[in-house]
């Protein structure tokens, strides 16, 4: 094992100054990329205002990307959350921040050190001690607490006040607060229009310039700001989905939360059990009597469930398994975003068996793969993977909406009592050219099987013949390569010419299509092998785009350069193009991480 | 109809208890007609947890320990089955403990025979959660599911039966089923059924047991009084049998899959999942995000 990490290249910093002097000096021009930060301890509720953002720039048909940062915990400790809105489609955080939204001096220390030398600080007075030429003092929190009568409204207070200094369109702001707190009933919504509008009295009574810059409007049509784990609940039911069991683990519990609402509207059913152990199993008895089922956990729940991947892959039970990666090992940080599990997925639990490992790379590919994660495990009846990751899982993006009528649902061999009735002789685990033996579930007649994690024969009797151990082996590791053309195929972005290329999965997609997107402002043109299935390694289109490259960058979030080492195990042939660029620092990769490195490699290739 | 899957012949050992848990679950299945189709029995890991190889139905052999997952999850997504978890004390007791607790507070309709002989059959005889202190040098004081059952005050139905006396056996087993058909919830029944390789205790339990009903004034829907009257019969030196614990008819927790189905032909693995049968709804689903 390596003991340095697997990169040349350590992150790099964002090129942001840190002191400046001066008074700064606004943009004029609307800004058509705007990130707004607000940070403050946990409870503060960091995540409503940038929400409300979110939801804001969304209705003036903006691409939004939110991100959070929370510490694993409620109260307490630093927390801070992110708004990026951008005319043109994003799937990253900005580098820098235009607006810092600060509750307290950590949040200040925090957020300074990322803000733009344009950008400005709207600091809760009384909370905030902190003085600077562009930190404005407005008192949130006293405002909230003497004229709505909660100190917590100071985020609607802050909200408020933004949306004069911002100079956002009146109406629009409040209707976005009409839209999240309408549904509530009680005074929420009276309480929260009456600190947005307090808010908008500070700055005026502050004498404020307002609006100190404003933000473009964009023309983003028919798209809905959505979290990777709500798509894959979304994308869960529409595959026909109908049963998940899982046990609470960020960032994977949001996916059963979404699934509690939805579910039970299609005779669907979400059980939260007593562990991971209990939820896997669940889930694969339900698969076995024939429902469509999953679970979803992240690193601490998958060492759990380990033993039964095995027992689902030996068994031949259909099971999609979500795996929302946050840093490990152990307890890790609970709430930091890292790629670490793969290897892990891709060997996990003892002795051999086959299955599918599928990576999505933004919201409305997570619901696709998803979709497409319950066909191939009928399909195929095998377990099969989704790997996500926390930035992934946890924040917003636009998306356009998702197609539904490209949906289809297969059921692979799964039989009508019809199709039993005409065979003569009914055997779970029949030899076929293809590996897939009829299915029939219990409730069937005729189709009385046994159905077992001990290696046995065509009937499901255990059995330790060496010339049927053979066999078996064959019919269920031929999978892997009979399945080729059915899995998700990498999607390929930027240049066909270029000779540099990038090669990621999961949520890297945003940092390297920005990066493209920079790099290509430079005059720099690449290319971005978007891996979406991971194992069996698509080793065909990687050879094909390798090709014409000089050099292939392997962009992840882990130490050892997983998805690196495993392209060079599957290909060995591959190896000398390919460089590893890994972050681990539990933050996600921005564009000018990927982008320096590529400039480093052109100087020094000349 | 197709030719399906046999039955093999029992691997016990010549003698086993396990041979009389077989037949009893066997009986009760027949009196109560269960169609075979409809019956699912799920195995745990251990010498009683083959017992699916060797009985007609749709069989699954589940992990060490986790059959009660399983068999919950079967059940819920399909109502209509008839589920038996069947396994053996260590698989219950020690790996699995942690969701005989939990599958007695969920309370859904399945019915979970324990083989106890008080060892680690297939393994060769180790002490179980169960093994009295001595055996094989365990130091440890053995555990008893019965009380655990009755101090989880979901749990309606508590049996323990002993293979020696198979009869009694198949009734407290075809109650159980039952109970679960008038969808009540989850029944628990413990069988004494001796490891005679490794823990012959035949003879000393054929002493031992003692029917709590036959006890004047037992009444089986008194929670409390089932939980002392087993402390007394067990100090006593015997083993309490019998039905223990059955809940008053207009008394108990709700079953939870009656709960989340009230319809048993409306479920997961029934519900129809086509496109066109559910765009509407998904449409509005979609709209209702972001
Ligand atoms: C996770 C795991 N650990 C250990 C074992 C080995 N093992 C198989 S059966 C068994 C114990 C069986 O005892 P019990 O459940 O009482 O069943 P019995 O054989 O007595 O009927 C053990 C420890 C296993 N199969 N899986
Ligand atoms: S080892 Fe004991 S429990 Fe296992 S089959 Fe033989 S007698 Fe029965
Ligand atoms: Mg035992």
């Amino acid at each position: 094992m390596a003991t340095t990490p697997a990169t040349s290249t350590a992150p790099v910093q964002s090129p942001v100054p840190t002191e400046r002097v001066g008074p700064p000096s606004r943009p004029t021009a609307p800004l058509r990329d705007i990130s707004i930060m607000i940070g403050g301890q946990g409870g503060d509720g960091t995540l409503t205002v940038s929400d409300l953002l979110g939801r804001y720039f969304h209705a003036r048909g903006l691409y939004i990307y939110t991100a959070r940062a929370v510490l694993s915990r409620i109260r307490g400790g630093h927390a801070d959350a992110s708004t990026r809105a951008h005319v043109e489609p994003v799937w990253a955080q900005k580098p820098v921040q235009d607006v810092l939204v600060a509750f307290d001096d950590d949040a200040v220390k925090v957020g300074l050190k990322e803000l733009d030398p344009h950008g400005f600080v709207l600091a809760d007075q009384g909370s905030v001690k902190t003085e600077g030429a562009n930190i404005y003092h407005l008192p949130l929190s006293i405002t909230a607490a003497s004229k709505v009568g909660n100190g917590l409204y100071k985020n609607t207070v802050a909200y408020g006040a933004l949306s004069a200094l911002l100079g956002f369109d009146v109406a629009a702001a409040r209707g976005v607060i009409e839209k999240r707190f309408g549904r509530r009933g009680g005074d929420a919504l009276n309480f929260n229009l009456k600190a947005f509008d307090l808010g908008r009295e500070l700055v005026k009574e502050a004498g404020l310039p307002a609006p100190l810059f404003t933000v473009a409007a964009g023309s983003a049509k028919d798209h809905i700001l959505i979290s990777g784990n709500q798509a894959c609940a979304l994308g869960f039911v529409v595959g026909g989905g109908r049963f998940f069991s899982g046990y609470p683990i960020t960032p994977a519990t949001s996916i059963m939360e979404n699934l509690d609402k939805m579910l039970p509207q299609f005779d669907g059913i979400v059980r939260q059990v007593e562990d991971e152990l209990g939820a896997i199993n669940m889930a694969i008895g339900a698969a076995y009597v024939g429902a469509r089922a999953m679970t979803a956990t992240s690193g601490p729940g998958l060492s759990l469930m380990t033993e039964a991947m095995g027992h689902a892959g030996e068994a031949e039970v259909p099971l999609v398994i979500v795996d929302c990666q946050r840093v490990g090992p152990s307890t890790g940080e609970p709430t930091r975003h890292e790629q670490s599990d793969l290897l892990f997925v891709v060997f996990a639990s003892h002795g051999e068996f086959p299955r599918f490992v599928l990576a999505p790379g933004y919201a409305s590919d997570v619901f696709e793969i998803t979709v497409q994660a319950v066909n191939l495990a009928e399909k195929w009846q095998i377990p099969v993977f989704i790997m996500l990751d926390n930035d992934e899982s946890e924040n917003t993006q636009t998306t356009p909406g998702f197609d539904l009528s490209k949906v289809h649902i297969d059921r692979g061999k799964l039989l009508r009592q019809e199709e039993l009735d005409k065979m003569p002789a009914y055997k779970r685990y029949e030899f076929t050219s293809d590996g897939i033996s009829p299915r029939s579930v219990p409730g069937m007649k005729g189709g009385v099987s046994q159905t077992t994690g001990n290696e046995h024969d065509e009937w499901g009797h255990v059995s330790v013949n060496p010339e049927n151990r053979r066999k078996m082996m064959a019919k269920r590791m031929n999978r892997l390569e009979l399945a080729k053309q059915d899995l998700p195929a990498p999607h390929l972005w930027g240049d066909e010419k270029a000779r540099i290329g990038f090669i990621g999965f999961g949520s890297t997609y945003g940092a390297i299509r920005e990066a493209q997107r920079d790099l290509k402002e430079k005059g720099v043109p690449t290319r971005f092998f978007q891996a979406r299935t991971l194992w069996p390694v698509p080793k065909e289109a990687l050879a094909t785009f390798l090709e014409g490259l000089d050099v292939a960058f392997v962009v992840e979030h882990n130490y050892t350069g997983q998805f690196a080492r495993l392209i060079r195990q599957e290909m060995p042939e591959a190896a000398s193009k390919l460089r590893s660029l890994v972050r681990y620092d539990g933050l996600a990769f921005r564009s000018p991480d990927l982008v320096h490195p590529v400039e480093e490699f052109r100087a020094r290739s000349g | 109809m197709p030719e399906v899957v046999k039955p093999i012949p029992s691997t016990w050992c010549p003698g086993c208890g396990d041979f009389g848990v077989m037949a009893a679950l066997k009986n009760s299945l027949k009196a109560l007609s269960v169609p075979t189709e409809e019956t699912v029995i799920v195995g745990g890991i251990g010498c009683s947890g083959g017992i699916h190889n060797f009985l007609d139905g749709y069989g699954f052999h589940s992990l060490h320990g986790r059959l009660l997952p399983t068999a919950l999850g079967a059940k819920l997504a399909n109502p209509k089955l008839t589920v038996i978890a069947v396994g053996g004390d260590g698989d219950g007791y020690a790996i699995g403990m942690g969701h005989f607790i939990h599958s007695l507070k969920k309370n859904v309709d399945i019915t979970y025979i324990v083989m106890n002989n008080e060892t680690y059959g297939l393994t060769k005889g180790q002490p179980s959660p169960t093994a009295k202190v001595g055996f094989h040098g365990n130091l440890e004081g053995p555990f008893d599911a019965v009380l655990t059952a009755l101090s989880v005050s979901s749990a309606g139905y508590i049996a323990r039966g002993f293979s020696g006396a198979p009869r009694e056996a198949a009734q407290y087993i075809t109650e159980a089923i039952r109970y679960n058909k008038e969808r009540r919830g989850f029944a628990f029944v413990e069988i004494l059924s001796p490891c005679v390789t490794y823990n012959d205790t035949y003879q000393l339990w054929r002493q031992q047991v003692e029917s709590v009903e036959k006890i004047e004034g037992y009444d089986k829907s008194d929670r409390a009084k089932a939980f002392s009257t087993v402390l007394q019969v067990k100090e006593r030196g015997k083993i309490p049998v019998g039905q223990i614990f059955r809940v008053a008819d207009d008394k108990g927790a709700p079953a939870l899959d009656k709960t989340l189905l009230p319809m048993v032909e409306r479920s997961p693995a029934s519900a129809d999942i086509s496109l066109e049968h559910n765009l509407p709804k998904y449409q509005k689903l979609l709209a209702s995000l972001g």
